[in-house]
C-alpha cells in the first residue's frame, strides 16, 4: 500500500507550492489514474512518489515503511518517464537485454528467459530485432514499459505513457497497464489527460493547482463533480481555485478505505516484495561497468558516421602536423667554440646560429605544441557529450540500480580505448615522417596523458552541465586557452605565466615531450627560443595525472548527483 | 537519509577535493623537482667567494649550473678547458672549467646549459667529476 500523507513541494521561499497538503493512499493490486489539467502536478507527484523530487513536507509511505527512513529498493519501483529512454541503435531485444543485466544479478540464460518472458507479457516478441529507433511512439511506450518489468517491480509508475498515441495504441496500452496491476500485488499509477476507458481503472485522483480534488473510485467521479460526462470536468476545475477544491475534498467524509480485500492484497504485496527482495539482488560494481561498456562499444560500432569521424579525426591530425616538417627535421650546426677567430667571424657565426636557433627552435617547439593541441581537441570530442548526451538514461538508470561508479567505469575504459589510439598513432605517425629524436616511450607518455587528462576534464564538464550546448562551449573554453595560456608560443608575464600552468594541461604535456629531446641539439634551441621555463619530465606528467584524476572524481560527482529535468 | 533518486554532491566534498588535489600536486612537483638534481646535496659554489680567494676553497667540491662560453684548451690525454658563465646575484660570471678525458663521452657545446660536481684543485680550477645537460 502507498500512502502519501500531507505532502507538499515548493522548490522557493517565494514561488507558489507545486503540490500543497496532499493526502492519498492506493493499496496493492490496483491501477489508479492522476488527472488533470496542464501544470496540475501530476507528473510532480509521481516524481515525488519515485523519490527523484524531495517533498518539502509531508510522508510517503510504502508497505508500511517511511521512505524517507528506508528507500525503495531499486528492483521494487519501476519508473515510465515521459522521454523515451531507449537507445535507438540498439534492437528491442538488445535494450531489453542490457537494461535487465545492468538492474539485476543473473546468468545470462536466466537474463534471457525473463526478456522473452517480458516481451511475450508485453507484445514485444514480433518486434523483438527492429532498432528501438524505428518504432511508433506506441510501440517505444511498450518498449519503456517492457524495460520496467525486468525487474518486477511492485510499484509501476507511468508518466503520460498513453499521451500523443492513437485510440488503438492507448486502449492497447491501458489495458496492458491494467492487467499489470492485477499481478503479483503491483500497484500501477498512471498520469495521463486521457478520460477515455475510465473503466479500466480502480480509482481517479484528480490535481488542480497542486492540490488534491479528488481522489476516489472512478464512478462516483462525475456526481462528485456534478457533471454529465467526464469531459466536462476540466472546465469545471476551472471555476474554483485549486485551494477550494481541496478544502472541498478534505471536508467530505470519506469511507474507511481498510478491507478484508485491501489487507490481503498488502500481505500478498509484502510477501512477494521480500521473495523478490532475496532472490533479486543488483550486479556488482564490476558487473554493471562491463555491461555498460559492451553497450556503449555497440552503440558506437553501430554508428558508422561517427566511426568514420572518428577514424579520419585519428588520421588526419597526425598528417597535418607533418606538412611541416615532412622532409624531417634540419641538422642543426653547432656554434665554433674556438676563441681563436677574429671577432667578425665569431660574430658572424653568433648571427647564424641565432638565426638557425630562431627557425629550427621555433619549428620543434612548434611541432610539439601542435601535436598536443591537436590531441587536445581529440580529447574534448571523446568526451564533451559523452555523459550530458544521454543525461535523461543515465538518470533513469540510476533510480533503477545502476552505480555512477560502474557508469564511469565503463566510460573511462572506453574513452581509455580512444586516448590510446589518439595519443600512439599522433606519436608513432609523426615521429616516423619528422624523424623525431629521443625515447619513443617517453614521448607517447606525456601524449598520452595531455590526451587522458582533456579527456577527463571535458567529462567533468559534461557530467556538470545542464545542455550539451553548454558542455560544448565548457570544452571549447578548456582546449581554447591552452595553447595562449600554456606560454609555448608568446612567453606570459612571469607573475602571470606561474598563476595559469599549473591548470594547462597543454603546458606540462609540451614540457614533458621536449624532455626528452634533451640530449639533443633540438632541446637547445627551444630553449634559447623560449622565455617560458620548461619543467622537469617528471613534474610534468605528475601534473598531467592529476588533471586526469581531478577531472575523473569530478566526473564521478557529477555523474552521482541528481539531473532530471 | 535522503531518497536515491535526489542525490547531492555536498560542495564541501567537492571543494575539499579540488583542494586535495591541489595539495597532492603541488607536494608531488616541490618533491620530484628537488629529486631532479641529482647534485641537490652538494653545496653550490658562489663566484663571488670563487673569485675572492680560489685557494680558500681548494679540495672542496661543489655544484654549479652556466652557460658554456668558450673551448680555452684542449689535450686529448687530459682533457678540455672551457670557460663557462655562472648567474648568480644577478651577475653573470666566467669561470674557468676543466672537463677531465674520463668525461670525453659528453658532447659540450657553446651556449648549452650543463650542470656539474665540480672540485677545486691545487691551482684554484674547477675540475668536473660529474657533469649533465641542465
Amino acid at each position: 500500500m502507498l500512502v502519501l500523507q500531507s505532502i507538499a513541494l515548493q522548490l522557493g521561499e517565494l514561488e507558489s507550492p507545486l503540490l500543497s497538503n496532499l493526502s492519498a493512499w492506493y493499496p496493492a493490486s490496483h491501477f489508479g489514474a492522476i488527472l488533470g489539467p496542464s501544470g496540475c502536478g501530476k507528473s510532480t507527484l509521481l516524481k515525488v512518489i519515485a523519490g527523484i523530487l524531495p517533498h518539502t513536507s509531508g510522508s510517503i509511505f510504502w508497505q508500511g515503511k517511511n521512505l524517507e527512513n528506508e528507500d525503495l529498493p531499486a528492483h521494487q519501483l519501476g519508473y515510465v518517464p515521459q522521454f523515451s529512454c531507449t537507445q535507438p541503435r540498439l534492437s528491442v531485444q538488445e535494450n531489453l537485454l542490457y537494461g535487465a543485466r545492468l538492474r539485476q544479478k543473473g546468468t545470462a540464460q536466466e537474463i534471457e528467459t525473463r526478456v522473452d518472458q517480458v516481451m511475450e507479457e508485453t507484445g514485444l516478441q514480433d518486434l523483438q530485432d527492429r532498432r528501438a529507433g524505428v518504432l511508433s511512439g506506441g510501440q517505444l511506450r511498450r518498449l519503456s514499459l517492457a524495460m520496467e518489468l525486468t525487474t518486477r517491480p511492485s510499484l509501476l509508475l507511468a508518466d503520460e505513457v498513453t499521451s500523443g498515441l492513437d485510440p488503438k495504441s492507448e486502449e492497447e496500452i491501458t489495458e496492458l497497464l491494467a492487467s499489470l496491476a492485477r499481478e503479483q500485488g503491483r500497484l500501477v499509477l498512471l498520469v495521463t489527460h486521457s478520460l477515455r476507458y475510465m473503466e479500466a481503472y480502480d480509482s481517479i485522483t484528480v490535481l488542480t493547482d497542486g492540490h488534491l480534488a479528488y481522489s476516489a473510485d472512478p464512478r462516483d467521479l462525475t456526481n462528485y463533480f456534478r457533471v454529465k460526462s467526464p469531459e466536462a470536468i476540466y472546465p469545471t476545475l476551472a471555476a474554483q481555485s485549486g485551494k477550494e477544491w481541496a478544502d472541498q475534498w478534505i471536508a467530505l467524509p470519506k469511507p474507511e478505505g481498510i478491507t478484508p480485500e485491501n489487507i490481503l492484497g498488502e500481505m500478498e504485496s509484502i510477501l512477494i516484495s521480500k521473495e523478490k527482495e532475496q532472490s533479486l539482488q543488483l550486479p556488482s560494481l564490476l558487473s554493471q561497468s562491463t555491461t555498460w561498456l559492451s553497450r556503449r562499444i555497440k552503440i558506437f560500432l553501430r554508428d558508422p558516421a561517427q566511426v568514420f569521424l572518428q577514424l579520419s579525426l585519428l588520421l588526419v591530425f597526425p598528417a597535418v602536423v607533418t606538412l611541416f616538417a615532412y622532409r624531417g627535421l634540419p641538422e642543426v650546426r653547432n656554434m665554433t667554440m674556438s676563441s681563436d677567430t677574429g671577432v667578425l667571424e665569431q660574430l658572424r657565426d653568433s648571427l647564424a646560429f641565432t638565426i638557425q636557433s630562431s627557425r629550427v627552435g621555433t619549428l620543434v617547439s612548434g611541432l610539439t605544441m601542435f601535436q598536443v593541441i591537436l590531441l587536445a581537441l581529440m580529447g574534448s570530442n571523446n568526451s564533451a557529450r559523452e555523459v550530458i548526451g544521454d543525461r535523461p538514461i543515465l538518470e533513469k538508470e540510476k533510480l533503477a540500480g545502476l552505480r555512477p561508479g560502474a557508469a564511469l567505469l565503463g566510460m573511462g575504459i572506453f574513452l581509455s580505448l580512444l586516448v590510446f589510439a589518439q595519443a600512439g598513432w599522433m606519436t608513432l605517425f609523426v615521429r616516423a615522417v619528422c624523424q623525431f629524436p629521443g625515447d619513443l616511450e617517453a614521448q607517447f607518455i606525456p601524449f598520452l596523458l595531455v590526451t587522458g587528462s582533456i579527456t577527463a576534464l571535458c567529462l567533468a564538464i559534461s557530467s556538470w552541465t545542464s545542455s550539451s550546448e553548454q558542455a560544448s562551449l565548457g570544452s571549447l573554453y578548456l582546449v581554447g586557452f591552452q595553447l595562449p595560456l600554456s606560454g609555448a608560443i608568446i612567453a606570459l608575464p612571469d607573475f602571470l605565466g606561474a598563476l595559469t600552468r599549473p591548470w594547462i594541461s597543454a603546458y606540462w604535456a609540451w614540457s614533458g615531450y621536449l624532455q626528452t629531446l634533451k640530449d639533443t641539439r633540438f632541446y637547445d634551441l627551444v630553449k634559447s627560443i623560449t622565455e617560458t621555463p620548461l619543467a622537469s619530465s617528471g613534474v610534468s606528467l605528475w601534473i598531467l595525472l592529476i588533471h586526469l584524476l581531478m577531472g575523473l572524481v569530478l566526473t564521478y560527482f557529477g555523474m552521482r548527483r541528481s539531473q532530471w529535468r | 537519509m535522503s531518497r536515491r533518486a535526489h542525490q547531492k554532491t555536498p560542495r564541501s566534498l567537492l571543494f575539499g577535493s579540488v583542494l586535495l588535489f591541489i595539495g597532492f600536486a603541488a607536494a608531488g612537483a616541490y618533491f620530484l623537482q628537488k629529486g631532479s638534481n641529482p647534485y641537490r646535496t652538494v653545496e653550490q659554489l658562489k663566484p663571488a667567494d670563487y673569485f675572492e680567494n680560489a685557494n680558500s676553497l681548494r679540495g672542496n667540491v661543489y655544484q654549479i649550473e652556466g652557460v658554456i662560453l668558450n673551448a680555452l684548451a684542449q689535450n686529448p690525454e687530459k682533457g678540455r678547458l672551457f670557460s663557462i658563465g655562472v648567474t648568480s646575484d644577478s651577475k653573470k660570471w666566467p669561470m674557468p672549467i676543466f672537463i677531465p678525458a674520463k668525461l670525453r663521452q659528453i658532447n659540450l657545446q657553446k651556449n648549452q646549459t650543463y650542470r656539474a660536481k665540480v672540485r677545486v684543485d691545487d691551482a684554484g680550477i674547477l675540475v668536473a667529476e660529474e657533469i649533465q645537460k641542465s
